[in-house]
């Protein structure tokens, strides 16, 4: 006990006596933890990002939909009234950390818009006004106008590329035609309240907003609709309350879908760069593993006729090796400290407002079918700044090895000669 | 003393003198460089297969269009307009353009595609099925079947389109599409093949067909196509072979004029992905080098340290402070100029087998499905002039500036106290 | 069909339909108020059987081409429509019955049904739409009518009756113009504004001559605004009214026969 204790007190004495030795190691070590929190955290901040976008572009990260309809996407796989109540009532039955941020329900249907110059096939979705203004894109991409309101009735929201295509401003007439749920082709009026861009063309080009009362009447589909969706506080989330709803609406004969399912290429485009951030991660540790090995090495090198002068005294070669180890461990704690200090101050001074990478990618980036906002926020989490220092952790312990062991290797004899 | 070459020979002497430790920095250093090649291969490598995957399956890296066809895509819009032109002639001038692997006709049409009561609209492709494979991936695996055979009424179509038509392999189908008389063109065709790339537009509506059949269909006469579509070699040398295919065109004398359009024009988001990670890039050089750093000012602080005796009887001896800072930069070039040869060395044939036989991580990461195609995880290293010269000049700089503390520790050395103290 | 959709939206032929029967009986001359004459036309038109044989002429600016047809038509939920010549198109045809549209391919022998979708496409290349088929004539229902002006114009009486369409009525025009000779009824031009006020097509009557017993405008000429040059002209060579048909007659059987 008494020798252990006599290790430690030799240990933290060589740590400190090497005041600017062991501050280099320990800041290499430092450095190399708050980069890899900070570059993580923002990868995940970006990732999640994409995700909370993506969500948006579509139906949120948990949807509801008939059985038969993601195939067909015919109005004939719709939601009853019942079960639309059903879904929504399940999301509302969520709580704290699952409970939703915005709900959407939707009866969409593919049809034609026409002007007295033009016609062109749209997606048309019925949406309530309220819910859905802060919960799609496409309702914050305003250029021109207005979002729907609650007591719209004609109004429509389009796409800028439907716009122009028609040659519509705000308060133009066009018509939308579909078939109705009785088989039958159905005009409807609309007039433009507002114009929106995202940036994707298949969404400008191709996407109409009305009030789902209107649609309702519309196509002869009483208080049905074809999706129910919820847009969760984090995408983290999903299979929990995925599992939570789906147990509520058993026998239901409703479908549950979670966003990786719902958008299958955003779930491959993100896979894709997780894995370039693998590599990336790969290569850091690899360098911090052996600035730390450099440097310890060369303390133990330069400190041999220390070691001799101990070994002298009575310490094992074991113990030899055993202190440099306690040193590295006490070093790397050090390290720890400071660098999830430093990263967490990293991180925290982007963290309001983002990193703003602009400058590096044009006004519209999209990807993977969304469109990408330049300024990525980095995302905090616990389990990943744990994940960080252990990963720093275990190189500061690897790295302390070889130079323990190799003094161990120290020969008294030679270490006391005069240099 | 005249001789300036003494400061690099002690230098040099110090490394020699301590070799472990000189070795061991060295080889970090080394590794470093190493470190950021590698990197850099790799991520070339990542952007590379990814472009290449994202272009290859329907839309080749570059293509040609007369001047008005985008974005309208009037089916009346051909290459030439209304003359048509020279097909054969226009193909061989692209193939014949170095960095242009291959090069394919195309000709777009609107129609319906039908069997029995269902009926699908869709974009019908003509394609010359033998030149086409060479610049697409589309006609090389369908799910079931085959590609159309030249000279037949055959069609390959998506999955869901199959799925909605409700027909299998060797069904019979109606084509039906205006015709660039004004009539209704109208046939029938068997189906030869199926495609499944997993894109919705692609699987849904396209119908791929012999180019001479949809002309038909089509009242077009041979010499009236709407594309070429073109491979190339380096897909970022593409939109400066569009501009010089182009150029090269218009200086033959051609009576039509040609619009090229690179895959960073019609699949952007590719570009500014890439762009995004060559800026990664420098990120990480700077991050390795600055790690790079701690190790190696720490190593010379510590022979800085060691050598104070030395540096003492040699300024008691004359020597200005400037010359003694300046032997402790010398070792810190010398040793990035050791570590550069060695890194060098090490790291072509890392890239060579990293280019060569990548590892393949299917196994950690499972394969995806990206825009049509099964994205393999696997280590491909790009060549490139870049990485390399980045590298070493990153490398160069650490060293000299990992040296620069402990030279100035050096010259602050007092020459009476450190030789007082024995 | 035109596939790049909706170019050529007009609802010529319903139009057209709406004036022929005009003329099935003699109007009082007291009957001014003018949706009475535009709804009493409606009236005449439901139930109404006729067929008709006509040239079609286009001319667009990519090619020229003039059709010869054939057409029955009941009411307006029935039409079959058959290609006479050019030979190559002959037995080329298309049939509404109901909310569907087929059309029948006599090259290949086969039938198609035309997707709703489609619905907006141009019929043959023409400036007519398989919508015009299957579009209820709803002129009464969806517009405001009145008389704009009444008098003389190049030495004729005629109305020109002011179509503005009902607020919620789903109809993308912003109002019609139509000129109407007072002595017969007859039909002069129609002209189709968006909600600028903006003219977007013009169709004009002309050669009033009796067929089946009636007056009717034999030529009808269609010209859209934004293309100037392109025009389709249909020509009645024969017209009966009144004929034998019933529902059982538009059949996909009937859709393939060669005459």
């Amino acid at each position: 006990m008494r020798r252990t204790l006599t290790l430690l007190r030799l240990a933290a004495r060589g740590v400190l006596r090497e005041a600017r030795r062991s501050l280099l190691t320990a800041a290499a070590m430092a450095l190399g933890l708050a980069l890899l929190m900070f570059t993580r955290s923002l990868a995940d901040g970006g990732h999640e990002d994409w995700i909370n976008a993506g969500v948006r572009m579509g139906a949120g990260h948990v949807l509801f939909q008939a059985p038969g309809y993601r195939e067909s996407r015919s109005l004939d796989d719709r939601l009853s009234g019942i079960q639309a109540r059903a879904a929504i009532a399940a999301l509302d039955a969520l709580e704290g950390p699952l409970a939703p941020m915005a709900t959407t329900i939707r009866l969409s249907t593919n049809g034609l818009a026409s002007s007295a110059s033009s016609a062109l096939p749209v997606v048309i979705h019925g949406v309530n006004p309220e819910t859905e203004a802060s919960f799609s894109h496409a309702a914050e991409r305003i250029t021109e106008g207005r979002y729907l309101e609650q007591d719209d009735r004609l109004a429509a929201y389009v796409g800028q590329g439907v716009a122009e295509r028609l040659g519509l401003s705000l308060g133009s007439r066009f018509v939308l035609t579909a078939q109705s749920t009785d088989g039958e082709i159905q005009g409807q009026l609309a007039r433009v309240v507002g114009v929106f861009r995202t940036g994707l063309p298949e969404v400008d080009e191709g996407v109409v907003h009305i009030p789902i009362a209107t649609a309702r009447s519309w196509l002869g589909a009483a208080d049905g609709a074809t999706t129910v969706g919820a847009i969760l506080p984090t995408s983290g989330v999903v299979p929990e309350v995925v599992r939570a709803v789906r147990s509520d609406v058993e026998g239901e004969d409703i479908r549950v879908l979670g966003w990786r399912e719902a958008y299958p290429q955003l779930d491959a485009a993100l896979r894709i760069d997780d894995y370039g951030d693998y590599v990336f991660l790969g290569i850091l540790f690899a360098i911090v593993a052996l600035a730390v090995l450099n440097t310890v090495l060369m303390a133990v090198l330069h400190r041999k006729r220390e070691f001799g002068v101990l070994q002298a005294l009575g310490l094992t070669p074991a113990e030899t090796g055993l202190l440099v180890f306690t040193e590295g461990l006490m070093l790397t704690a050090l390290a720890g400290v400071v660098g999830m200090i430093a990263g967490a101050a990293l991180t925290w001074g982007f963290f309001r407002d983002g990193l703003d990478f602009s400058a590096l990618m044009s006004e519209e980036m999209t990807f993977g079918g969304i469109v990408i906002d330049p300024v990525i926020v980095p995302k905090f989490r616990m389990v990943q700044v744990l994940q960080s220092f252990f990963s720093i952790a275990v190189v500061g312990i690897t790295a302390s090895i070889y130079p323990a062991y190799y003094a161990t290797k120290i020969d008294v004899g030679e270490a006391l000669k005069f240099e | 003393m005249g001789d300036r070459w003494i400061w690099w020979r002690l230098a040099w002497r110090n490394l020699c003198r301590n070799r472990r430790r000189t070795l061991i920095t060295a080889s970090a250093l080394a590794f470093g460089y190493l470190a950021s090649v590698t990197m850099i291969g790799l991520w070339g490598g990542m952007m590379t297969e990814m472009i290449e995957t994202g272009t290859n399956l329907v839309s080749g890296q570059l293509q040609l269009h007369d001047p008005d066809y985008y974005p309208e895509r009037s089916m009346y819009t051909t290459l030439g307009g209304r003359d048509g032109i020279d097909v054969d002639e226009l193909l061989a001038l692209v193939r014949d353009t170095p960095g242009i692997v291959a090069a394919s006709p195309r000709v777009y049409g609107g129609g319906l595609i039908s069997s029995g009561s269902e009926t699908v609209a869709g974009m019908l492709v003509g394609v010359d099925p033998v030149h086409e494979v060479e610049v697409t991936r589309l006609l090389r695996t369908p799910v079931e079947g085959r590609a159309p055979r030249a000279g037949e009424r055959e069609i390959l179509i998506g999955r869901d389109m199959a799925n909605v038509l409700d027909v299998g392999l060797g069904a019979e189908v109606v084509l039906v599409a205006p015709a660039s008389d004004g009539s209704l063109g109208n046939d029938l065709y068997r189906v030869s093949g199926i495609f499944a790339t997993g894109v919705a537009g692609l699987d849904g509506s396209f119908g791929i067909l012999p180019i001479r059949s949809l002309q038909e269909l089509m009242a077009l006469p041979e010499n009236r196509i709407h594309e070429v579509a073109a491979a190339v070699e380096d897909p970022w040398a593409a939109p400066a072979l569009g501009d010089s295919l182009a150029m090269a065109l218009a200086a033959r004398g051609l009576d039509y004029s040609v619009l090229p359009r690179p895959w960073t024009v019609f699949r952007a988001e590719l570009a500014e992905y890439a762009s995004l990670a060559g800026a990664v890039n420098g990120i990480v050089v700077g991050i390795i080098f600055v790690m790079a750093v701690f190790g190696v000012a720490n190593t010379m602080l510590l022979g800085t340290f060691e050598r104070r005796r030395e540096f003492a009887v040699v300024r008691a001896l004359g020597t200005g402070p400037g010359s003694v800072a300046l032997t402790v930069v010398y070792e810190g070039f010398i040793l990035g100029i050791m570590a550069l040869a060695a890194g060098a060395l090490i790291s072509v044939p890392v890239l060579y087998w990293l280019h060569n036989y990548p590892p393949d991580l299917s196994n950690m990461f499972g394969d995806f499905t990206m825009a049509g195609s099964v994205v393999r995880p696997v280590l491909r290293a790009e060549y490139s002039v870049d990485g390399p010269l980045i590298s070493a000049v990153a490398l160069l700089i650490t060293s000299i500036l990992s040296a620069l503390y402990p030279a100035y520790r050096a010259v602050k050395v007092l020459p009476a106290d450190a030789l007082a103290d024995i | 069909m035109d596939i790049s959709l909706g170019d050529r939206t007009i609802r010529c032929l319903t139009i057209s339909l709406v004036f022929l029967g005009c003329f099935l009986s003699p109007l009082p001359t007291h009957a001014q108020d003018p949706r009475e004459i535009i709804d009493r036309v409606d009236r005449i038109m439901r139930g109404e059987s006729s067929i008709a044989r006509f040239t079609m002429d286009i001319r667009t600016e990519n090619w020229d081409r003039s059709l010869t047809l054939r057409a029955w038509s009941l009411g307006t939920e029935h039409a079959l429509i058959r290609i006479e010549t050019p030979r190559k198109e002959a037995g080329t045809a298309t049939l509404r019955a109901g909310q569907e549209v087929w059309n029948y391919l006599p090259r290949v022998d086969r039938t198609i049904k035309v997707p709703s979708s489609m619905m907006m496409g141009s019929w043959m290349g023409s400036h007519f739409t398989n919508d015009d088929l299957v579009k209820e004539s709803r002129l009464v229902d969806d517009y405001e009518i009145e008389i704009a002006f009444e008098g003389e114009r190049d030495g004729v009486e005629v109305w020109e009756f002011l179509l503005v369409p009902l607020p919620e009525a789903p109809v993308v025009w912003g109002k019609i113009r139509y000129e109407v000779r007072k002595a017969d009824f007859m039909p002069i031009w129609a002209r189709y504004y968006d909600e600028s006020d903006e003219i977007m097509r013009t169709m004009t009557f002309s050669e009033f001559r009796l067929m089946g017993s009636r007056l009717v405008p034999t030529v009808m000429t269609m010209e859209p605004a934004d293309k100037p040059g392109e025009t389709t002209v249909v020509r009645y060579h024969e017209l009966d009214f009144d004929v034998d048909l019933d529902e059982d007659y538009f059949s996909l059987r009937n859709l393939r026969r060669q005459r």
